[in-house]
């Protein structure tokens, strides 16, 4: 056994001794999570960063809408083409919809998730759901709280990064309402979701 | 002077490494801040751990203080940078309908992202969800498409609409968003108290 | 379960303190832009006017320019296409946007040109608004020049002495002299029978110079 596996062995062994877990296997504890303060201004930065290298913000539900069109065009290409809102991300059809700047942001997105977790020993093939509900409940209930978020966002052109975080840093007015209109309808959905988390 | 794409520095293919990059940056900070966590996420809206918030107005607010000092030093053209547009009625009818999916799924399309990358299975179904939900939305666009397309008005700003300076609406929002965070604070030290004695007795 | 969130009170205590700055500043500020005032007296810059004290000739310029005139700082405000097809020799090209910012030196003799002299004598004022004294501009622009400097006329009655002249500055400038009798050039001083410098890209620019205002 090499050094490194024998400390953390020790570390684990000593983190369960207390508890009185028998030691089934050895796995790095979960490190804690950064100050969301903290986090949020690197956030900021990286937004900042955008604006003065693009000219534009952060966004996510865009890159969703190309991925959407691209295959939509790859199973009935002329239905896409007949579609106005298709057809403004296939453009001229000679480029494809996801040679796209937000598609290109969205896979550093899962690189950079990915990365974080797996140095912050967070990574973990799991469901993430409140004590009250079955997995597979949490899993559909993850599906239909997409869908209303993928209607909703290509509705307002955006999500809570392309309009909350972009449009709230650039003072558009429509962003503004859209997170306080998206705060509102969440606070007035919680609490017949609360068996969901609670 | 930046932003340095607009005034050609560079070309559209660097400008999609520059995605991969700064999507690489804020996948980090959103995993490091919790934000792929569902029940993280979530605690936002039972005013348990309103992590959502601090995160978020605190992003918000350095990037447009940046915006607004790099802009006074000469150092960027404030006229180039994209300013979401303006479309009151869809804009507030998606925020809502987007709001209750956000209190359902307990993620966001940027997170969800984070939480299918992290191994977690309802991202992996919240993200099939938006996809559907994208797709309806397609479907149904001719249909909608006057809906969706009503009260616009363009890149309008606050300042414009409130007659305001625009370091005034600057100095408005930090205010706002200070006051929120000691909000939070309060809210989250509340949550922690031990339960009331009358509740151990039910 | 899920891991308890760091808090880093020192961090955060630092950014809280940088937000309240940065946000009592901005409204302190107003616009997002640093303050440029310039104060005039109107008087002094009237009478500098009328005095003819605040541009140069182009034969002045060349002359300036030949002597390597000590602090000449010769600058084009015309747009960078422009600029780039042609310019006069030494020149830098400066938006009046820019000159409005810029860091300027009170030691320097600044001369402002652009195609008819209208953008230059703007930016004339402005500088004078700025607090530099040491500021001229080329009254009748890039079309002065060429008339005067690169394609100049020859005047069949000029002394000799007056001819070389003429043709040395011309040549030094890589410009070339006209011949003909002084009727056939009015009303226009470029007219199509100009023999241009050099280049076709320098016919090029002087035809488009000619098509264009101010």
């Amino acid at each position: 056994m090499s050094d490194a596996a024998r400390a953390i062995d020790g570390a684990a062994l000593g983190a369960t001794t207390a508890a009185s877990v028998p030691r089934a296997r050895v796995r790095r504890e979960a490190a804690t999570y950064a100050s969301p303060y903290v986090a949020g201004v690197g956030i900021g930065l990286v937004l900042l960063l955008s604006f003065v290298l693009m000219g534009r913000g952060l966004g996510a539900s865009g890159a969703f809408s190309s991925v959407v069109t691209a295959a939509v065009d790859a199973a009935a290409p002329s239905h896409a083409a007949g579609n106005a809102y298709y057809a403004r991300y296939l453009g001229d059809g000679t480029v494809s919809p996801l040679r796209d700047w937000l598609v290109f942001e969205i896979i550093g997105v899962v690189i950079g998730g990915l990365a974080s977790a797996v140095l912050a020993g967070r990574a973990r093939w799991t469901t993430e759901r409140g004590p009250r509900i079955t997995n597979r409940r949490r899993l559909v209930n993850a599906f239909v709280g997409g869908a209303a978020m993928g209607l909703g966002a290509r509705l307002a052109r955006g999500c809570t990064s392309g309009l909350g975080l972009t449009g709230g840093a650039t003072l558009s007015v429509g962003s503004w309402l859209f997170v306080l209109a998206a705060f509102a309808g969440a606070y007035a959905a919680a609490p017949f979701l609360r068996r969901a988390w609670r | 002077m930046a932003p340095f794409y607009e005034f050609g520095r560079f070309g559209d293919g660097t400008s999609l490494i520059v995605a991969i990059l700064l999507g690489v940056a804020f996948g980090w900070f959103l995993e490091r801040g919790g934000m792929g966590n569902a029940r993280k996420l979530a605690g936002q809206f039972y005013f348990t751990d309103l992590s959502v918030l601090k995160l978020m107005f605190s992003a918000i607010l350095t990037a447009m203080l940046g915006l607004f000092w790099l802009s006074w030093a000469g150092l960027l053209d404030l006229s180039r940078v994209y300013v979401p547009e303006t479309f009151i009625v869809p804009q507030v009818a998606g925020g809502v309908v987007f709001g209750a999916g956000f209190a359902m799924g307990g993620l966001c399309p940027g997170t969800s992202c984070v939480a299918a990358a992290t191994g977690r299975q309802d991202g992996l179904a919240l993200v099939g969800g938006l996809l559907a939900g994208v797709f309806v939305y397609g479907e149904a666009f001719p249909l909608i498409q006057s809906f969706v397309d009503a009260t616009a008005r363009g890149a309008w700003t606050l300042p414009q609409a409130l007659g305001l300076s625009y370091g005034t609406v600057v100095g408005m929002i930090v205010a706002a968003a200070l006051g929120a965070f000691a909000g939070a604070e309060w809210l989250e030290r509340r949550a922690e108290r031990p339960a009331e004695p009358r509740e151990a007795f039910q | 379960m899920t891991p308890r969130a760091r808090r880093s009170p020192g961090i955060e205590r630092g950014l809280l303190i940088a937000a309240i700055v940065a946000g009592g500043l901005a409204v302190i500020a107003g616009v997002p832009v640093r303050p440029t005032r310039g104060t005039v007296d109107v008087q002094r810059l009237a009478e500098i006017v009328e005095h003819e004290e605040d541009h140069v000739t182009a034969v002045e310029l060349a002359k300036w320019i030949r002597d390597d005139h000590a602090g000449l700082r010769l600058l084009d405000v015309r747009p960078d296409s422009e600029f780039r097809e042609f310019h006069i020799p030494g020149a830098k090209n400066v938006a009046l946007t820019k000159l409005a910012r810029m860091p300027l030196d009170s030691t320097a003799t600044y001369v402002l040109y652009s195609e008819g002299g209208t953008h230059a004598a703007q930016g004339w004022f402005l500088l004078q608004a700025r607090g530099i004294e040491n500021v001229y501009f080329l009254r009748g622009g890039l079309y002065e020049w060429l008339e005067q400097v690169m394609n100049p006329r020859l005047d069949p009655n000029a002394t000799q002495a007056e001819r070389d002249s003429l043709l040395a500055r011309a040549r030094w400038f890589g410009g070339k002299v006209r011949v003909g009798p002084p009727s056939t050039l009015m009303p226009s001083v470029l007219d199509s029978a100009l023999t241009p410098p050099s280049g076709n890209a320098t016919r090029e620019s002087i035809r488009k110079i000619r098509r264009r205002a101010c």
